[in-house]
């Protein structure tokens, strides 16, 4: 049955159904019974047994991870169809290509590195930021934003109630923010934005989301694709090591108790000095027109890039593998074939250029070696010492399953009443809230991070006086020298929402990221979506799945905006339970001049303030209900007509300066945002509420599509005027001043409080417990 | 005499692997309208095309061993006398954050001790943190040098700090803070909005002894600074004109020196 061909073992597949899962097991591929069944029709055909190094690759290939099998029919049903004129280039490459101005572009990519981080915390964040930056790095584009979406649990989970094998939240979360920390400082890309968030749900099974955005000449773009037959493959970066081996085929399971020893290796080592000139390199050899085409070395490795780059040129691949430079001697060629080491590139360089492209890497003291040549035919053969070892088809390796799996909704009553007592004193609920470790300041992150390298940051995510800043609701970056125009950025996803209503979770998702680019002053241009869910082989599973897409469908059609990049995350599952369903969304808008950003800040006193957009009993799954434990309630819905009127209204009335100050309200509702601008100056609000709701609806409700606008009195007619015209509802709540926020409902007075006891309860949070 | 037009002046903003902040002092350069040039230390055979010499920020090699350290030892190995003889002909030489780490690292700051000696290191932040925060910086009086010259004494700036080894730690203790102090060599000190040089952390955001940002030799042609004043540069940056005066000084004092 086994065939041994010194380095390299074929396998037979005409075994028993107990024997292919066997060799799945023992091969650690994670193929199915009917997916090796499928292999083994294709090698009956060939008239052979696959290689060790063939099989390998296909698990690579096919694994969830790779090719999507369970997302795959709901994006294309739902969300790959959204188009919009701005679109370049989407969905099909590492990053989406979106239009910047007349002569550039900007790359987007978003991904997830869950199970890595929840093994190493250090290392898997690390890389995953690796991982991004080559994305946005293989488009031809210069990285210029990182993003970084992280979940946790609570940092108060009681060191009893870890599973076996389970590490600790605060453990975790510090050693993400940490891996975040030194490879993006190292590499000197900013991390501008992101979101901490902690749901109990998220124990054992972190999420570390990370985006970037990068910015290229349009005559600069370059794909993932070679230029034709007789172009080098040449491979750039570190070496190859047995680090990051079977990383997406671990990454398409859930996580065990023993996942620790077991798939450590499935884990790389990331090294940013590496990565910085790498970076250097590849831009330099690409805007010198030197290459035909490049991309990066990310999951599965060589098997997936070669390929694929072959491929999507109509071509194949001669590779000798033994050329590929290696971190560690002993490396069987299926190991080499499939290892994930970070900081590796592929281009593809015409004969006639590739003394001027390794002239360059030399320069940068970075290795870079040819290993293989384009041929005319649509099959990859991989040699080993003069031997080959790797014959397929490209096709049979790339287009892999696609599964429709079944879905079934949880008994659960969506919308059922919530049943408790209003509590007497709303203002010690106010303060719990707004030192609850979802609201509080993050900037025990925010502030390990160089969020300003490449001076390029125009408007940070801490705005405000220096060392009392407040949180932004986007962070805005120019781009292009010379010119005043301006990305803004943000990422939102409340998965308390998420959890108890998956479409209308994900609707709200997707309305937070709109609304929080208008409140800066920007218009949304484009999103990215990264899909975090549990097990999709469990019907509950894929149901919410399948409802969240549905949700991010319906809102996004309507904005003039779609999802040009993303990633799907399944198999979020360890012993303690699924991670709660996370559409985390990155929301790119353009601000025409970036010296326009609006801030949530007060700014003067004896100016007006409006509430835009309408309060409605909207309490499902809200922060007032977590703190009064409550169940039930309706979560948020959207009119995505209502957002993209309203929002594109908020955003001239920034733009001409009848608004000065502007905060979007979510989590924690119309009590919290206020209490937010009250923060980063010193400047209070007095407030006078008249809504037929209850006080703590008033005051907590997270219905979507409002904002809190600042507005000097001479321009209360401009104001009210450009409203009305748009029939956008909007509602005169009162007045800046004094150094004190007070809000009344309907005469009486339900808040009192200094803004240096705001600023106190919302400051101190996680530097208590963090340390 | 007649002074060098700025676009004469020559600037040579020198890279490594992980020095990661020279686009932005490039534009700085360009923006007062002098002639950057980003030169890879491995294609740098002479200084002699060049009147300035710019260590830009980031991670040099990583910052592995000490912060600076490994550029600086690459430097000694390659370039050394030449840079020597550079300062001693009076050119200036910068260095911000990582750059000032390198210079230190070099012995050419403070430049109390013998040519090369190291007398000084910028040692981890009191915080054990990287601390990315806003500063106020004053400028305290000090002998005149290349990069302060039309910024006037008591003047305050908002400039940007990010590092995690940011604390001056001189050689000699008390005496050296009180020398380099006594030689004019201190140019900014850490304040808050009272501006008093003794506030603490996060106004000092490193713990530096006398809240001490940047110093110059006593020359004042070799000078480094933790802060940023390459990312604090044109009306758009919250941070307003300050970085902008630091570059025009440097210009105006090459054109009227050489």
């Amino acid at each position: 049955m086994v065939n041994n061909m010194g380095d390299v073992t074929r396998l037979s597949l005409n075994v028993s159904d107990d024997e292919l899962a066997r060799i799945s097991e023992e091969t650690g591929t994670g193929l199915s019974v009917n997916e090796l069944k499928e292999i083994r029709d294709y090698f009956e055909k060939e008239g052979r047994d696959p290689t060790d190094i063939e099989l390998q690759a296909l698990g690579q290939a096919w694994s969830e991870h790779c090719c999507y099998k369970s997302s795959k029919y709901y994006l294309k049903k739902y969300l790959f169809h959204l188009d919009a004129p701005q679109n370049i280039r989407v969905i099909k490459e590492d990053a989406g290509l979106v239009e910047f101005d007349d002569d550039h572009a900007y790359a987007v990519a978003l991904e997830s590195h869950n199970h890595p981080s929840a093994i190493e915390p250090y290392g898997g964040a690390a890389t995953g930021i690796g991982g991004i930056l080559r994305d946005v790095v293989c488009m031809g584009a210069q990285p210029v934003a990182l993003v970084d979406p992280i979940f946790f649990a609570p940092l108060t989970t009681d060191y009893d109630e870890l599973p076996r094998g389970v590490k600790h939240p605060k453990f975790i979360f510090s050693g993400v923010v940490s891996g975040i920390r030194d490879y993006g400082n190292r590499v000197g890309i900013p991390t501008v934005a992101g979101m901490t968030t902690f749901h109990p749900g998220y124990l054992g099974n972190c999420l570390v989301n990370v985006g970037c955005i990068g910015i290229v000449k349009k005559d600069d773009i370059i794909y993932s694709r070679v230029g034709g037959v007789g172009d080098l493959f040449v491979l750039a970066g570190g070496g190859t090591g047995r680090d990051g081996i079977h990383g997406v085929t671990f990454a398409s399971k859930e996580l065990a108790d023993d996942s620790e020893t077991s798939s450590r290796s499935a884990v790389q080592v990331g090294d940013p000095i590496m990565k910085e000139p790498l970076i250097h390199a590849c831009l330099e050899a690409n805007a010198k027109k030197l290459l035909t085409g490049l991309k990066d070395l990310g999951g599965g490795g060589l098997s997936c890039v070669v390929g694929e780059m072959a491929e999507a040129a109509g071509f194949g691949a001669h590779i000798d593998l033994e050329k590929v430079h290696l971190k560690e001697g002993g490396m069987l060629p299926w190991e080499i074939w499939v290892s994930e080491s970070q900081e590796r590139m592929m281009m593809s360089v015409t004969k006639d250029n590739l003394d001027d492209v390794l002239a360059i890497f030399d320069k940068w003291d970075v290795p870079a070696v040819v290993i293989g040549e384009v041929t005319p035919e649509e099959r990859v053969h991989v040699f080993w010492k003069g031997e080959e070892i790797y014959d397929m088809e490209i096709s049979f390796v790339t287009t892999g399953p696609m599964y429709q799996r079944p879905t079934e909704p949880p008994v659960r009553d969506q919308d059922g009443e919530a049943r408790f007592e209003t509590p007497a004193n709303l203002e010690e609920v106010l303060i719990d809230i707004l030192s609850s470790c979802n609201i509080a300041s993050k900037d025990w992150v925010i502030r390990q991070y160089d969020f300003e390298v490449r001076a390029n940051t125009t408007s940070p995510s801490l705005v405000g006086t220096a060392n009392s800043e407040t949180h932004a609701d986007a962070a805005v970056v120019r781009p292009v020298e010379g010119s005043s125009r301006g990305l803004a950025i943000t990422s939102d996803v409340n998965p308390h929402l998420v959890a108890r209503d998956p479409y209308w979770g994900a609707a709200s998702a997707v309305d937070e990221t709109v609304r929080n680019l208008a409140a800066v002053g920007a218009r949304v241009h484009s999103f990215a979506d990264c899909l975090n869910f549990g097990n999709p082989e469990k019907p509950e599973k894929m149901w919410e799945f399948s409802m969240a897409v549905q949700g991010l469908a319906f809102v996004a059609e309507k904005v003039g905006a779609t999802f040009v990049s993303g990633n799907v995350s399944l198999y979020n599952e360890a012993p303690a339970g699924a991670c709660p369903p996370t559409p985390t969304i990155m929301g790119i808008g353009i601000i025409e001049d970036a010296a326009l950003t609006a801030t949530p800040l007060f700014k003067s006193a004896g100016d007006t303030l409006y509430l835009i957009g309408e309060t409605k009993d909207e309490l499902g799954a809200s922060a007032y209900y977590r703190i009064m434990g409550a169940d039930g309630g309706t979560v948020p819905r959207v009119d995505p007509d209502l957002l993209a009127r309203a929002s594109e209204a908020l955003v001239s009335l920034i733009e001409d300066r009848t608004v000065v100050a502007c905060h979007d309200v979510s989590e924690g509702g119309i009590a919290i945002a206020l209490s937010e601008m009250c923060l980063g100056s010193t400047m209070g609000a007095s407030i006078e509420l008249h809504d037929e709701l209850g006080p703590d609806t008033s005051l907590f409700s997270e219905s979507n599509t409002r904002w809190i606008c600042e507005v000097e009195p001479a321009n209360e007619d401009a104001f009210e005027k450009a409203l009305a015209e748009s029939n956008v509802p909007f509602t005169k709540i009162g007045s800046t001043g004094w150094d004190r926020l007070t809000i009344s409902h309907k005469g009486r007075q339900l808040v009192s409080l200094s803004t240096s006891k705001l600023m106190d309860a919302w400051q101190r949070p996680l530097w208590e417990t963090m340390g | 005499m007649i002074e060098m037009r700025p676009q004469d002046i020559h600037a040579c903003i020198v890279r490594i692997e992980g020095t990661n902040n020279e686009d932005e002092m490039y534009r700085a350069f360009k923006n007062v309208g002098a002639t950057p040039h980003l030169v890879h230390l491995n294609e740098l055979k002479t200084l002699d095309p060049y009147q300035c010499i710019m260590i830009p920020g980031g991670f040099s090699a990583g910052d592995y061993v000490r912060a600076g350290a490994i550029f600086a030892s690459r430097i000694r190995s390659r370039l050394f006398d030449e840079l020597l003889d550079f300062v001693d002909h009076g050119y200036p030489v910068g260095g911000i954050c990582n750059g000032f780490q390198v210079l230190v690292e070099l012995g050419l700051l403070p430049g109390d001790g013998e040519p090369g000696e190291v007398t000084a290191c910028l040692a981890e932040n009191d915080s054990a943190r990287f601390e990315c925060r806003h500063s106020l910086l004053l400028r305290t009086p000090s002998n005149p040098c290349a990069f302060t010259s039309r910024l006037p004494e008591g003047e305050r700036l908002m400039v940007p700090s990010a590092h995690a080894e940011g604390k001056l730690l001189l050689a000699g203790g008390i005496r050296a803070y009180k020398r380099i102090e006594e030689r004019g060599q201190v140019l900014f000190k850490y304040v808050n909005y009272a501006n008093e040089t003794e506030a603490p952390y996060p106004w000092n955001p490193n713990g530096s002894p006398h809240n001490i940002a940047g110093i110059c030799n006593e020359k004042g042609n070799v000078f480094g600074m933790m802060p940023h004043p390459e990312r604090a540069f044109d009306i758009e940056n919250e941070n307003g004109y300050a970085g902008r005066t630091l570059f025009e000084s440097l210009i105006r004092y090459i054109g009227e020196t050489f």
